[in-house]
């Protein structure tokens, strides 16, 4: 065996330990869940001597999971359509529809990259309140579409712009206005640039925490982040067993989506960084 | 054709409700956060406007300031430390195996698509002073006077915020990196093989050249989601403590929600904003300012 082959088994086996040591963290937090109160103290790393199931059982009496689910779930579904569907079709006009002020939009929009959304809380926050949709699902859903908008735009129009005008002119020969054009047309064939997006914006409405903590206060229009968050507090913090099963409840559904779609998810996320 | 793309009515309906919603949401709002910065304000009505005191009272603020050195050490620390580790994975990953680099892939994506509530917290118990994963290793490697109480002191409580933050992203941030070397075309390094160069010699006479533009748009979203840190404060430490671990954003929020007080909320929203149009422009203006064309 030469020299170079053992470097390159050595690099391959430190790249799969830093691999791990990603991966590791989580298995001890599993590992914690089935603990008693007293034994995460007495033998923090290695596995129960005694397995306690009541951990997950306690932790759901306290922990409103279902509900938080459910609004995590309404929060990123409700966001997806409202961006995509008025993402796709501002991006159309600006890729295709003749007006002077297409440029200077399409830059306007862009904006909203370099504003960060925690800036504008305190205004975005009275005006939920004056608007009367504080303490509704609605008064996170706008913000998040809002601000969901720059990059949905920003994407397909890329995405556009590189399409033939060939397919409009046909189905404009053939008598499609320019409604029936865009919706049986072009949203068909944007199709692919639509699922990254459809990811990426569900991705970052899940885990979105900021605006949830601020807005969210009250319990019933809470989502994951910020429901579990609240647990922690409530609980304090000297029940790691529960405190873990709660967090590997709250893991569960994104451990499955991203175990059957982690190629997709890789590439959804990667999308932004090849266009720009 | 034309006639169709001409449609007045067609344009309105396609472009005005996305710039409504826009204009409402993001833009709109930085106008009341400029009046209210000017007002004593204590978030449901105005009490009078006080000129430049907010500003005066913000700027005066110690706590203030240790919030922004406290930013600038997480935009230091990953952008210097966080961002060319990345790259260095990114490279390696490159010449791996496909089983290795989709095992890699696939667990280093992993705290990233996870909860930040749940990644923050975890740090926490790898924090925990008597039983954590951190001072655990530490004993076992007999380096007790190391095993330190590493969010309720001082001196360690933002580094530990921040490694927890880095931990988090370091492997989508590889993963974007390596996106971009996907995108050289081959002949590049194919000229580089005939030329006899070994891997690190390619690696930084060709790939890092080649990746400019990745650089500049990792380098952007990095500060930018470093500069408006809060979930992993407000999770670990809720800015403790006393006050030593704040960042802007959090500094931001107290004073505007737990101290009641909208006008030097406002006031530090905006200082932040220039902030951040600084940063931008300073990337603009000197990392990657030609294009590169394949």
């Amino acid at each position: 065996m030469n020299r170079n082959k053992i470097i390159k088994t050595l690099i391959s086996i430190m790249m799969i330990a830093i691999g791990l040591s990603f991966l590791f963290p989580m298995y001890w937090i599993l590992n914690i869940s089935f603990k008693s109160k007293s034994e995460v103290y007495d033998n923090p790393f290695g596995l129960p001597n005694e397995w306690v199931f009541n951990n997950y059982g306690d932790a759901l009496e306290k922990f409103n999971f279902p509900r938080y689910l459910t609004n995590s779930l309404i929060y990123s579904v409700c966001t997806i359509i409202i961006t995509i569907f008025l993402g796709s079709m501002f991006a159309y006009c600006i890729s295709r529809m003749n007006w002077k002020y297409k440029g200077l939009a399409l830059s306007y929009v862009s904006l909203g990259l370099i504003v960060p959304v925690q800036v504008v809380i305190i205004p975005i926050l009275i005006m939920t309140r004056s608007l009367g949709l504080k303490g509704t699902h609605f008064g996170l859903i706008l913000p998040y579409s809002a601000f969901a908008l720059s990059s949905c735009v920003l994407m397909l129009y890329a995405f556009l712009r590189s399409l033939p005008m060939e397919l409009e002119e046909a189905a404009c020969i053939d008598g499609c206005n320019i409604y029936q054009t865009f919706f049986r047309i072009i949203l068909p064939i944007i199709k692919p640039a639509i699922s990254t997006q459809c990811v990426l914006i569900f991705m970052n409405t899940y885990n979105e925490f900021f605006l949830a903590f601020i807005l969210g206060a009250e319990d019933k229009i809470r989502p994951l982040t910020v429901g579990l968050l609240n647990f922690f507090v409530s609980i304090g913090v000297n029940h790691w067993g529960q405190i873990g099963a709660a967090m590997v409840i709250t893991s569960i559904p994104t451990v499955i989506v991203y175990a059957i779609g982690n190629e997709q998810i890789e590439n959804a996320l990667t999308a932004g960084a090849i266009l720009k | 054709m034309n006639k169709i793309y001409g449609n007045k009515v067609a344009i309105f309906i396609f472009a005005f409700p996305t710039l409504l919603l826009f204009t409402a949401f993001v833009i709109y709002p930085i106008f009341p956060e400029l009046i209210i910065s000017f007002q004593e304000n204590d978030g449901f009505k105005n009490m009078g406007y006080v000129g430049f005191k907010n500003y005066l009272n913000v700027l005066r603020d110690e706590v203030f300031w240790q919030s922004n050195l406290n930013t600038f050490i997480i935009v230091l620390i990953s952008t210097l430390i966080g961002l060319p580790i990345s790259l260095a994975l990114a490279l390696i990953m490159d010449i791996q195996s496909d089983s290795v680099r989709r095992f890699f892939k696939f667990s280093s994506v992993f705290p990233a698509v996870l909860s930040v509530t749940v990644i923050a917290q975890m740090w926490v118990a790898i924090y925990e002073p008597q039983w954590g994963l951190l001072n655990g290793i530490l004993r076992a490697v007999r380096l007790d006077n190391l095993a330190l109480a590493w969010l309720s002191d001082e001196r360690t409580v933002v580094l530990a915020i921040t490694v927890a933050f880095l931990w988090q992203y370091i492997g989508l941030n590889a993963l974007l990196f390596y996106t971009g070397i996907k995108a050289i075309p081959k002949t590049y390094f194919e000229a580089a093989l005939i030329d006899g160069a070994g891997f690190i010699r390619t690696s930084i006479k060709v790939t890092i050249p080649l990746l400019r533009e990745t650089v500049k748009y990792l380098l952007t979203i990095s500060i930018l989601g470093c500069m408006s840190q809060f979930a992993h404060v407000r999770i670990m430490t809720a800015g403790g403590p006393g006050s030593s671990s704040r960042t802007v954003i959090y500094h931001l929020y107290y004073k505007a929600f737990s101290a009641s007080d909208f006008g030097q909320g406002c006031a530090i929203a905006i200082i932040f904003i220039i902030e951040c149009l600084i940063l931008t422009f300073i990337i603009n203006r000197y990392v990657a300012r030609e294009k590169i064309e394949f």
